[in-house]
């Protein structure tokens, strides 16, 4: 046990140590920024220190920002790991001696521009997009369906965009699993579909949980994507919040809308993996 | 220049200075035709005497002005204008750094300046103006030269995040147009040289729809409901909305912004997506109708001719951007003489060609393709300049317009 | 009945796959569209391709991209595995800070992270934008997710195992070196390629670090949006996809990936 006691100090202090550098101390900046003014200039002024950039962060015009955000997060986190836990499931157990190649072939197209990726979206989706063309050449429509800049396409290019990092932890998890085990629990209970709500699930929860979180967590702060393939229904909270530092000048309104959002967030998640864990592994 | 000779007094400095421009002389050159002449004088009777050729320099021709030719629309013979050297000729620093939009410029400009005084110039783009301003005002940028929007030169000039031009390296400001010369947002343009200007606008697909319409009120209509593009720049957006309501662009009455913004609010439903990327979304073909800039839709034209754009008849928005030098530069003499460079004639008409934007260059027009000069909402005459306003810097109140322009964006 | 649960799984798993891969067949398309906007397909081109080679500023930015990319998945993985791995272990007192520490980067939204360094390294060490600004800017917020993802598999690793490792004679580093990071393995890749990913595309953060000559492909890409993308950015992703695929296809070939278990770790107990 003093071999472990020794270990646990200096395994987390250079990671914890560059966070707190590069991360805690510019966040500091950020906190100070969001109790001060902006002139007329956009630059922050702390002369006069005020809570008032909070206080207007809780106002009306706010509150469907953030709720829409989260929807398309929660969108996100759900589908993602809904399509993604039986492909992780698939390369686990029949991957074989391939499964590192599966899984780089998850991650191989998003190692090309965002912007193309989301573009050839915008070629499928919009109105005279392959989606439109093909249902418009099978006779099933006339008029070209708007699916471009609306909730669907931000949700589809979000889930599509969160899709490796929800496979990937959920891969890390499964595969740790025993066949054993799974043969175990499968004989244990009359269905396959039991044994894996009550063995397999519980089992692969960490892994589970990681995906939320690496999915859940950025899809809130998403700022590009509902922007290019969303449209003038679909601002999302971290859109305004670019708009008030960018084209707004004020950045102290900006900082504290985004502490906001980054409170909301941490301990809107806590309480979802608590209560996820509480009765997955009741 | 603005100034007038009226026989009062001679200014014997700028005297001199126009003479060795117009026989394209350094100071150099004219104290060695002095020295020359004057010795001739002194030593004529001996030479006389001598009856050889007499010793009169031929005045050294400098380097000829680039010759960028236009790139679009046709070629236009070249008549000489006066692109005089800059006197005395200081040695530029080695590199010269610019940031500047995406192709925002004529290809052949930075080489021909490379070229010429050898200088080295790297240009990096940022992906959006506002994120630009944002890093020049929190601090030092490592950049020479940028092109802010002129409403924000005077803020820029007051924080001290632009420095004063040297304007002695910068005489082809001369082929400035009268109303370029003074401008109101940067006084005998002592911070500033003006790049291009433009003006906003609507476009539409003449494909998709078979009228004309020439009123704001047709980015409301709701036959193109799903249709629509709005300008995600809550200036020109309110501006929209409050010239249709006969109100001024840069009003900070709450009264007026307010009515603006329940005009807007009408139109959201309807808004098919909020986008600062008009050549894009008028090329898509999802949009039929959209609130864009004019010589962006001159570039998308090119490529798809049914897309035609007006300036509405109640009046619109003219805007323009200038090139400065960045306080803490580390090359002002290659900067100055680069924007220098970019005034003149040549070089300022192969950035109009290639970029299809006006420039605040009237020596240049000579040069400028004829199908651009022809477009009436690039080239305006001057019954619609009369209705363009300019959007001015509105310090803090600007606050009344985002805080309104997060309510429509937020969908209540 | 087995059989037909696993056709059906494998058919599953081809078709998100193949919706994977839908927009990167598009995009590789695209690459060989003769109109300059690529919005329209105009016809077959392969002059993209040459073009690109000789724009000095796409190939000086896909440098720069892949050295900060590089560096980033390196620092982070390093920093991120250590970190996962102690608050997998770490006692319930500094459990609950430890993990708000680890998400707040991940919650931070970017302008705010992008606008925080520069004030940082502004006021701090009158930063004007440069390579290194970059580097730490992507390890910063890499660290996070690598953590995440080594922590979850190190969560239910059988400190036993570490603990024989010790018993028979080897060091900490040693035990850690030939018991912990095999075992670990699986979860520290995963989370370079994501790392790889993140720091690959980042516009936001980046465009708040960059200065002169440290501009990346995301950042040059974007600023093209207003007068058009060219297809050069979809050759240069193509190429970028080509050669990855060349060279998994090739380390796949010669063995690499395959273990003699079919597992890519020891059993764990």
């Amino acid at each position: 046990m003093l071999g472990r006691r020794l270990g646990i100090g200096p395994l987390i202090l250079p990671g914890a140590v560059w966070l707190a550098l590069f991360f805690l101390v510019p966040l500091a900046f950020i906190a100070a920024v969001s109790f001060g003014t902006h002139d007329r200039f956009g630059r922050v002024l702390f002369d006069a220190l005020t809570l008032d950039n909070y206080r207007r962060a809780f106002a009306p015009t706010f509150i469907p920002t953030i709720s829409r955000s989260i929807y398309y997060a929660g969108m996100t986190t759900i589908l993602s790991i809904a399509i993604g836990y039986p492909v992780a499931f698939w390369i686990s157990r029949y991957g074989g001696r391939n499964k590192a190649l599966l899984l780089i072939l998850v991650m191989l197209p998003f190692w090309t521009s965002y912007l193309i990726r989301t573009y050839a979206w915008m070629i499928i989706l919009r109105d005279n997009g392959v989606v439109n063309s093909i249902l418009h050449g099978l006779g099933i429509t006339g008029e070209p369906i708007i699916l471009l800049n609306t909730d669907l396409a931000v949700i589809l290019g979000m889930t599509y965009g969160f899709l490796p990092f929800a496979i990937l932890p959920l891969f890390v998890s499964i595969d740790r699993l025993d066949e054993a085990l799974v043969s175990a629990a499968r004989d244990l209970y009359a269905n396959g579909r039991s044994a894996f709500i009550h063995v397999i699930l519980p089992l692969t929860m960490p892994g589970i949980i990681a995906a939320s979180l690496l999915t859940f967590i950025p899809a809130i702060g998403d700022y590009v994507t509902p922007d290019l393939l969303g449209g003038a229904q679909t601002t999302t909270v971290a859109k305004v919040v670019q708009t008030l530092f960018l084209s707004g000048r004020d950045w102290p309104q900006g900082s504290a809308l985004g502490f906001i959002l980054m409170a909301v967030t941490i301990i809107g998640t806590f309480a979802a993996v608590r209560s996820l864990r509480a009765e997955v592994l009741s | 220049m603005t100034n007038d000779y009226d026989g009062s007094k001679v200014d014997l400095e700028r005297f001199l200075v126009r003479y060795l421009a117009e026989e394209r002389m350094t100071r150099r050159q004219l104290l060695q035709r002095i020295s020359v002449v004057g010795a001739a004088v002194a030593l004529a009777p001996i030479i006389a005497a001598c009856a050889t050729g007499g010793a009169s320099a031929t005045p050294a021709t400098s380097s000829a002005p680039p010759t960028v030719g236009p790139t679009v629309g046709p070629t236009v013979s070249t008549v000489p204008t006066a692109t005089p050297e800059p006197t005395p000729l200081p040695t530029p620093e080695a590199e010269l750094h610019i940031w500047n939009y995406a192709d925002y410029m004529g290809e052949g400009v930075i080489p021909s300046f490379e070229k010429k005084y050898k200088v080295k110039v790297s240009t990096d783009f940022f992906d959006t103006y506002e994120g630009m301003y944002a890093r020049v005002t929190a601090g030092q940028t490592g950049y020479d030269i940028t092109f802010p929007a002129s409403t924000d030169i005077p803020g820029l000039v007051t924080i001290g995040k632009i420095q004063p031009l040297d304007l002695s390296l910068i005489p082809n400001r001369v082929n400035l147009g009268a109303e370029w010369a003074n401008p109101g947002y940067d006084p005998g343009n002592t911070h500033s040289m003006p790049y291009m200007w433009w003006t906003t606008g609507v476009a539409y697909d003449t494909a998709r729809i078979k009228e004309t319409p020439t009123s704001w009120t047709a980015l409301w209509d709701a036959r193109w409901s799903g249709h629509i593009a709005m300008l995600d720049d809550q200036r020109e957006a309110f501006a929209a909305a409050l010239i249709q309501l006969k109100f001024s662009a840069n009003t900070v009455d709450e009264a007026q912004l307010d009515q603006a913004l329940t005009l807007l609010k009408q139109q959201h439903p309807l808004v098919r997506i909020y986008s600062v990327e008009d050549q894009t979304y008028m090329a898509g073909g999802d949009i039929w109708i959209g609130h864009a800039w004019g010589s962006d839709i001159y570039t998308v034209q090119q490529k798809k001719p049914s897309v035609e754009f007006y300036i509405p008849e109640e009046g619109s928005v003219r805007g323009s951007d200038a090139a400065v030098i960045l306080d803490g530069a580390k090359s002002p003499v290659a900067a100055n003489l680069f924007i220098n460079h970019l005034l003149d004639a040549h070089v300022s008409a192969e950035n109009s060609n290639y970029i299809g934007y006006m420039g605040p260059n009237e020596a240049a027009r000579q040069f400028i393709s004829k199908d651009l000069l022809d477009t009436p909402w690039i080239n305006p005459d001057k019954a619609i300049v009369a209705k363009l306003q300019e959007l001015l810097d509105l310090g803090l109140d600007l606050d009344k317009y985002s805080t309104r322009w997060t309510e429509l964006k937020a969908g209540i | 009945m087995r059989t037909d649960r696993n056709r059906l799984l494998s058919a599953y798993a081809v078709v998100v796959y193949i919706f994977l891969f839908l927009p990167i067949v598009i995009l590789i398309i695209f690459s060989f569209n003769a109109d300059r906007r690529n919005f329209n397909w105009t016809g077959f081109t392969l002059n993209w391709y040459p073009t690109l080679f000789s724009n000095r500023l796409i190939l000086g930015a896909l440098g720069v991209t892949l050295q900060v990319a590089a560096i980033a998945v390196f620092a982070s993985v390093v920093l991120g595995t250590f970190l996962g791995l102690g608050l997998a272990r770490i006692g319930r007192r500094w459990r609950g800070p430890l993990e708000v520490l680890l998400l707040l980067p991940m919650v931070t939204p970017e302008i705010v992270m992008g606008i925080s360094l520069l004030l940082f390294f502004a006021t701090l060490f009158g930063g004007q934008g440069s390579f290194t600004q970059i580097a730490i800017a992507h390890i910063t917020f890499c660290v996070s997710y690598v953590a995440v993802i080594v922590r979850a598999r190190a969560i239910g690793l059988d400190p036993h195992l570490e603990e024989a490792g010790r018993d028979l004679g080897a060091s900490a580093w040693g035990t850690f070196r030939h018991v912990t990071m095999p075992l670990l393995a699986p979860a520290i890749a995963a989370g370079g390629m994501i790392a790889f990913a993140l720091s690959f595309d980042d516009l936001v953060i980046t465009s708040f670090n960059a200065g002169v000559g440290s501009s990346t492909l995301p950042l040059y890409i974007y600023s093209k949006i207003r007068f058009g993308v060219t297809p050069e950015i979809n050759a240069v992703s193509t190429l970028i996809v080509a050669i990855t695929g060349v060279a998994i296809f090739i380390a796949w070939r010669l063995g690499t990936f395959s273990s003699s278990e079919g597992r890519l770790v020891a059993e764990d107990g």
